[in-house]
C-alpha cells in the first residue's frame, strides 16, 4: 500500500514536471515565432532599447566621404544612471562622456573641455523622438528579412524618407540582440552619406568605471562649464516655429547657457519621430560678424539667420534645405519682441 | 522481486528531478544522485545540451534573470570567473566573460554549503555555466519602460567577422535611385553629397556648442552621427577651419570657469 502511495505520489510528480517542461518549451517556441515574425518597426524599437537600455562596449568605424576613422563607445546603464563614452581611437583625441546628466567634451587639440549639463528633469530618454503613427506618413518602413553580415544573423531594416525633408537609414540588427551592426544614413535617392559598421562589441553585465576615464590628463586644460535651465511651464513662449516641415513637430524647449553668450540662449527642439533639428535663438552681439548661411558639420546641418536682431541658428541631421526652412520659420512673438521677460537666471553649479 | 520499469517511465522521473533541482526543492542526497548521473549518463547531457540552446535563444529576446536559488548556485560554481565588475581590469583587455545574472540574498548558508559540496567535484566551471544557461528556463522578466535597467544582465559577446574594405566613396554623385540596389540591400555605389558652393561657416567653436547641446535631443542613432562630427576631423576637412572645439582664447560669458 505504501509502495503504492510512493509509485503513485512519484507518478504524479513526474506528470507535473513534464507539464511544466512541456509549457517552458512551448511558451519558448511561441516566443520565437513572434519573434520571426517580426514587423520591420518592431525591429527599430527592439534596436533603440538595445542601445538605450543595454551595456556595450564596441569599436566601430566611421566612412563619410574619403575619410575613415575608428572609434569606440562604451554604454552603461546602472539603474536609472546612464553612462557613455566616445572616443576618437586614430584621429583628433577628441572623446565624449556622458556621465548622469553631464556631458564632458575633452578637446586634446585646443586643450580644452566643455562641460555640458542637463536639467535634472530633462529629457535623456523618455522624451527622446519615437516612432509612432505620424512617422509613418514620412518614413516608408521596409524590410526584417535576414541577412547575415560579419558573421552574424542580422534583419536588415530600411527607413525611407518619403520626401526630401529628412535622411533615411539602413540598419543591420543583430536578430539575438538587437544591436545595429551596421548604419548608413542615407538620402532620399538612397546614396549613403555616412556610415558605421562595428569591428567588436561585448554587452557586459557590467562596467567598471574606470572605463570612463578621459586618456588625457585634462588637468592644465580650459575649462568650460555651461548649464541648461529648463523653461518653466509658466515662462512665456518666446520664439516659435511659423511653419514646419511635413511630421516635424516641436518636442521640447528650454533655456541655457552657453559659452560665449551673456545671455541664455533659447533652444527649440523639433522632431518628426526620428530626426530632431534644434533651434538656438540668442541675441546678436554688436561687433559679431554675419554668420548667416548654410553649414555643414559630419552628418549634420546647420543654417544661421537673423531675425528681429537675434542670431537664430538650426541644426540637425537632416538636409539643408530643412534646417533653412525652419530657421526662417522662427519668429520671436510679442514678449519677445518688446524684451520683455527675456531669460531666466543661469544656475551655475 | 524488483521489475524493470520502461525507458519512458525512467526518462519522466529524470525530466522531474530536473525540474525539481531547478525549482529549488530537490534534495542535496537527491542533487548528488543527479549529478553523478550527469557525469556518465550521455543521453542526460546531451538533453541538458538541448535545454541550454534554448535557453540561450531566450535571453537573446527577453531581459531575464534566474529563479535566484537556482543562480546562487550556478554563481557559487563558477565564483572564480573574471568579469567586467572587476575595478582593476584594464581597459585595453576588454574580454567577454560568461557571467550568469544572479540574486544571491536570502539563500541560506545551509544550502550553500550543501551545494557546493556537490558542485565542486561532479560538476566544474563548465558543467556549471551547462546549468546557467539551462536554468533560465526558469525566468521572468524584469522589464519595465519606466525602469532603466539594463534590459539583460548577463555578458554577451558578439563576435564579428570583419568585412574585406570594398567601400568605394566619391565625393560627388548623381542620385541614385533605390533600385539600383543590390540583393544585400547595400547600394551599388557610395556618394557623399558635394558641399554647396554657397556654403557658409559659422565659427566652429559656436557649432560645436549648438551641436553637443542638440545631441542631448536626438534619438541614439543620430545622436550618435551628431557627436561623430565632432570628434571626428570633419570640420577641419569640411570647413577648413582648425578646430570646431570650444574658443579659448578669451573667457567666454555665460559659461563658468569649472576649474
Amino acid at each position: 500500500m505504501r509502495g503504492d502511495l510512493a509509485g503513485r505520489s512519484l507518478a504524479m510528480r513526474s506528470s507535473q514536471r513534464g507539464m511544466v517542461v512541456r509549457f517552458a518549451v512551448l511558451s519558448l517556441l511561441l516566443g520565437a515565432g513572434i519573434a520571426l515574425g517580426a514587423e520591420p518597426q518592431e525591429w527599430l524599437e527592439r534596436m533603440n532599447k538595445a542601445l538605450t537600455t543595454r551595456n556595450y562596449v564596441g569599436v566601430f568605424t566611421h566612412v563619410r566621404g574619403t575619410r575613415a576613422e575608428t572609434l569606440r563607445i562604451i554604454h552603461r546603464v546602472r539603474g536609472r544612471d546612464v553612462s557613455e563614452r566616445l572616443l576618437s581611437l586614430d584621429g583628433s583625441g577628441r572623446e565624449f562622456i556622458r556621465e548622469g546628466d553631464e556631458l564632458t567634451c575633452y578637446f586634446p587639440d585646443t586643450r580644452s573641455v566643455l562641460v555640458e549639463r542637463r536639467a535634472p528633469d530633462g529629457p535623456l530618454l523618455g522624451a527622446l523622438p519615437a516612432i509612432n503613427d505620424g512617422s509613418e506618413l514620412v518614413y516608408e518602413v521596409q524590410g526584417g528579412e535576414r541577412q547575415r553580415l560579419l558573421g552574424r544573423t542580422t534583419r536588415l531594416v530600411s527607413l525611407s524618407p518619403r520626401d526630401e525633408y529628412r535622411y533615411g537609414y539602413r540598419l543591420w540588427i543583430d536578430e539575438q540582440t538587437s544591436m545595429p551592426l551596421k548604419t548608413q544614413l542615407c538620402d532620399k535617392s538612397g546614396a549613403v552619406i555616412e556610415q558605421i559598421v562595428f569591428s567588436n562589441i561585448d554587452l557586459p553585465e557590467r562596467i567598471p568605471d574606470s572605463m570612463f576615464k578621459p586618456q588625457v590628463d585634462a588637468s592644465e586644460y580650459r575649462w568650460l562649464r555651461a548649464e541648461r535651465i529648463q523653461a518653466s511651464n509658466a515662462s512665456p513662449a518666446l520664439w516659435e516655429a511659423m511653419r514646419l516641415p511635413p511630421g516635424f513637430r516641436m518636442a521640447t524647449r528650454s533655456s541655457q547657457a552657453l559659452p560665449g553668450s551673456k545671455e541664455p540662449v533659447e533652444h527649440l527642439v523639433f522632431t518628426d519621430g526620428v530626426a530632431s533639428v534644434s533651434v538656438f535663438v540668442e541675441p546678436r552681439k554688436p561687433d559679431s560678424k554675419t554668420n548667416d548661411g548654410p553649414t555643414r558639420f559630419g552628418s549634420s546641418s546647420a543654417f544661421s539667420t537673423v531675425i528681429d536682431d537675434h542670431q537664430v541658428t538650426a541644426i540637425g541631421e537632416v538636409p539643408p534645405n530643412t534646417v533653412e526652412f525652419i530657421a526662417n520659420q522662427v519668429k520671436a512673438t510679442k514678449a519677445a519682441a518688446q524684451g520683455m521677460g527675456l531669460a531666466p537666471t543661469p544656475r551655475r553649479k | 522481486m524488483s521489475e524493470e520499469r520502461p525507458p519512458s517511465d525512467r526518462h519522466g522521473e529524470r525530466d522531474s528531478q530536473l525540474s525539481a533541482m531547478f525549482d529549488g526543492e530537490l534534495s542535496a542526497a537527491e542533487c548528488e544522485l543527479l549529478a553523478r548521473r550527469l557525469t556518465r549518463d550521455e543521453a542526460l547531457r546531451a538533453q541538458w545540451s538541448r535545454f541550454a540552446l534554448i535557453g540561450a535563444a531566450l535571453r537573446a529576446e527577453r531581459g531575464v534573470i534566474l529563479h535566484e536559488r537556482v543562480a546562487w548556485r550556478v554563481q557559487s560554481a563558477i565564483a572564480q570567473e573574471a568579469s567586467y565588475g572587476d575595478a582593476s581590469a584594464a581597459e585595453g583587455s576588454v574580454a567577454a566573460t560568461a557571467r550568469v545574472p544572479v540574486q544571491a540574498a536570502g539563500v541560506p548558508q545551509a544550502t550553500t554549503s550543501r551545494w557546493m559540496r556537490l558542485a565542486r567535484p561532479a560538476f566544474g566551471a563548465g558543467i556549471a555555466a551547462g546549468v546557467a544557461a539551462l536554468s533560465i528556463l526558469w525566468l521572468r522578466t524584469q522589464e519595465g519602460p519606466e525602469t532603466m535597467l539594463a534590459a539583460v544582465p548577463a555578458s554577451e559577446t558578439i563576435k564579428l567577422t570583419p568585412e574585406p574594405a570594398t567601400l568605394t566613396v566619391a565625393q560627388t554623385a548623381p542620385a541614385e535611385p533605390r533600385s539600383t540596389r543590390g540583393g544585400s540591400g547595400e547600394p551599388e555605389r557610395y556618394s557623399t553629397p558635394a558641399p554647396s558652393s554657397q556654403t557658409s561657416f559659422a565659427p566652429p567653436a559656436r557649432l560645436a556648442n549648438y551641436v553637443v547641446a542638440h545631441s542631448e535631443y536626438s534619438g541614439p542613432l543620430a545622436r550618435r552621427m551628431a557627436l561623430l562630427g565632432i570628434v571626428g576631423n570633419e570640420a577641419q576637412a569640411e570647413g577648413g577651419d582648425a578646430n570646431a572645439a570650444p574658443n579659448t582664447s578669451d573667457k567666454p560669458a555665460g559659461a563658468a570657469d569649472a576649474r
